[in-house]
């Protein structure tokens, strides 16, 4: 009997999941195009050269590089420069401090280890945004506001980072002890432990992290605001090109605005496309490596 | 190649958990050591210490007359074989057994011929270009002891290599370990909770049981001479068995009365007995498996009735129960047996049962100490 059934039973448990998968692709492709309108749209008006003023339709009438070649002419290069320079200063430091901040979580015992991190989790808990306004009186005491914001915007980054060991000391916590007893035994330092056999088999952890220390400064707003404090020179992307949408220079920067939002994207864009698949690895790494 | 001395050796964890007790031993060089113990009976804990893995709480030990107390694992000149293999998995086979050697900054025509010697000894030569999860669990611990082969260490320090394996591929690597001990002729220390292993490997078996010494000895003396109880219940498979009974002395001989049947105590033990001038009382009777006899005769013999038969190939494990359920366990071999009698040992038949005085233990109830000791 069961084989007279069995054939039908597996005919619908096909055509159930064909029509299942079908509807989930319709969605997740409806869903991409609803997130890819407002890149799309940058893109073209990037490229529109018959106004500088925002318009009602979204493909250009006449296309060509005006824009991005406008952008020169600005203090764009200077603000693309501190961003560059904060987000790969930060993206090497942080992911230094964070590693050794994780390994050491993950595989020493010491006093006091589990209240730290009890204590950094809890203090994690509270909004950056709360320590505007002291850290800004310290770096303005210590002279790195305003032109010297970028040493200053990296050192609040910086400062900050070791709080960020939870994803990479999780992926530590699934790498067997073993290795770095037999490493040890074999001859090596604690360090030679971290750097020949940790980190080959952390890549992705490694990767999640550089990125993510590129990322924040990259796209931070708020903290580079207040610690340029309206001078162009300490200036990052984000603050410098928002001053171009005030009342009185969106007629004429709008489109150069969106041309700067391309650039700015560029880097991150290539950043994600060569390394998402460690990246994911990474995201899900602590929870899911055995 | 070199000894190994522990004194006064302890270990408190920061929770105050005492896991090693005031552990003495002195390893002869080139000698072939066995910790064995039950499951946290600190047996691995005592050779991580002198692996340089765990801090020592107290005492010293000493490495080829030099206190290595204070040294980190790197600087003890060891090598050591763990359980899960630790093979490291982003590496060939070749580097894995390679990376000791390149730390040393030895010139790599140098590593080229250990490391493909030591492959050649342990048949993984074929492998060399693989990464670990290529290979079996067998080949990985072979790569295991080659990594530690190629360092020339005064010490080969092996964490329960073999129990990761299957019963087969167990079997067939201790006797290689037997071979490899042969060939690189140094200073072994091998924890192990199989009492089969520590009795095939080691020249010396050190028991252990809740952090504490029970006894140290060769196979022979631990399994002869069985210190206590513990190691006279740990030592040996089937497990010894214990009955709880009294020792007389009557005219000069010592008698034991097992379930009510008076056995006289001859031989060597009842001669060892009378040298130690045991005194007749309560006694914790130890005999072995293979030391109880079946025998048709019903005259002072132990009534018992047979609860399972294990049928082993070469011999029969007999689980008997007394009148009282005392359940005892009988090693037969199948070749003593007529076709009849093994077809007649069936669950629920009445087997009769003496013990070979020349062969019986005799402890202290309380103290659980060996009279003989």
């Amino acid at each position: 009997m069961t084989n007279n059934t069995s054939p039908k039973r597996h005919m619908g448990l096909k055509a159930s999941n064909a029509i299942s998968n079908t509807l989930i692709h319709v969605l997740l492709i409806v869903i991409s195009i609803i997130w890819l309108i407002p890149f799309v749209c940058i893109l073209l008006q990037s490229f529109r050269v018959e106004s500088t003023w925002q318009v009602g339709y979204v493909i250009p009438q006449k296309w060509g590089f005006d824009n991005y070649l406008s952008l020169l002419q600005t203090d764009f290069k200077r603000w693309y420069l501190n961003t560059l320079i904060i987000a790969l200063v930060n993206a090497v430091l942080q992911t230094i401090i964070v590693l050794c901040m994780s390994y050491t979580l993950s595989r020493f015992r010491f006093k006091m280890r589990d209240a730290l991190m009890r204590f950094m989790l809890v203090l994690g808990l509270f909004p950056g945004m709360l320590t505007m306004i002291i850290l800004y009186r310290v770096l303005k005491d210590l002279g790195l506001t305003q032109a010297n914001a970028v040493p200053g915007l990296i050192l609040v980054y910086v400062a900050s980072s070791g709080m960020g060991y939870y994803v990479s000391k999780g992926f530590f916590d699934t790498l067997p002890k073993s290795l770095d007893e037999a490493a040890r035994v074999d001859g090596a330092t604690r360090f030679q432990v971290l750097y020949k056999i940790i980190l080959p088999l952390s890549k992705p952890i490694v990767i999640y992290t550089i990125l993510t220390a590129f990322m924040a400064p990259w796209g931070d707003f708020v903290f580079a605001r207040y610690i340029s404090f309206g001078t162009s020179a300490g200036m990052n992307v984000a603050v410098g090109m928002y001053n171009w949408l005030n009342k009185d220079m969106i007629g004429s920067c709008y489109t150069m605005f969106c041309a700067g939002g391309v650039v700015v994207a560029i880097p991150v864009a290539i950043l994600f496309m060569c390394l998402q698949r460690y990246y994911v690895e990474g995201v899900t790494g602590g929870a899911v490596k055995g | 190649m070199a000894t190994v001395k522990l004194t006064k050796v302890k270990k408190i964890y920061d929770n105050n958990v005492v896991a090693v007790h005031d552990f003495d031993l002195e390893i002869q060089d080139k000698e072939f050591v066995v910790f064995v113990g039950p499951s946290g009976c600190g047996k691995s804990t005592t050779l991580r210490m002198i692996a340089g893995l765990e801090d020592i709480s107290d005492g010293t030990i000493e490495i080829d007359g030099e206190v290595v107390n204070d040294l980190q694992p790197k600087d003890r000149n060891i090598a050591m074989v763990f359980q899960n293999y630790a093979l490291y998995p982003h590496m060939t086979v070749y580097d894995n057994i390679a990376f000791s050697l390149r730390l040393q900054k030895i010139p790599e025509d140098e590593i080229y011929s250990r490391v493909t010697n030591a492959a050649e000894i342990l048949g993984i030569t074929d492998y060399l270009m693989r990464k670990p999860r290529a290979l079996s669990g067998g080949q990985r611990q072979r790569v295991a002891i080659g990594r530690a082969m190629v360092r020339d260490s005064k010490v080969f320090l092996m964490d329960e290599p073999l129990s990761n394996l299957d019963a087969k591929l167990r079997n067939q690597m201790r006797a290689e370990i037997i071979l490899l001990r042969q060939k690189l002729n140094t200073t072994f220390v091998y924890v192990t909770h199989d009492q089969t292993e520590a009795m095939t490997l080691g020249d010396r078996i050190v028991i252990m049981k809740e952090g504490y010494i029970q006894q140290v000895g060769t196979p022979t003396e631990v399994f002869e001479m069985p210190k206590n109880l513990f190691v006279a219940g740990f030592i040996g498979a089937p497990q010894m068995n214990i009955v709880n009974t009294e020792l007389t002395l009557e005219n000069g001989t010592y008698y034991v009365s097992p379930f009510g049947v008076k056995l006289p105590v001859d031989g060597e033990k009842g001669a060892a007995l009378a040298a130690k001038k045991v005194k007749p009382g309560p006694v914790a009777l130890g005999v072995r498996p293979e030391h109880i006899v079946l025998t048709k005769d019903a005259e002072n013999a132990i009534p018992c009735t047979l609860e399972v038969n294990e049928m082993m190939g070469s011999e029969l494990h007999l689980h008997v129960y007394t009148a009282d359920e005392t359940r005892l366990v009988v090693r037969v071999p199948t070749i003593s047996l007529d076709e009849q009698t093994r077809k007649g040992l069936v669950a629920g038949a009445k087997v009769y049962l003496t013990f070979e005085g020349k062969v019986m233990h005799f402890f202290d109830p309380e103290s659980t100490e060996n009279l003989l000791n």
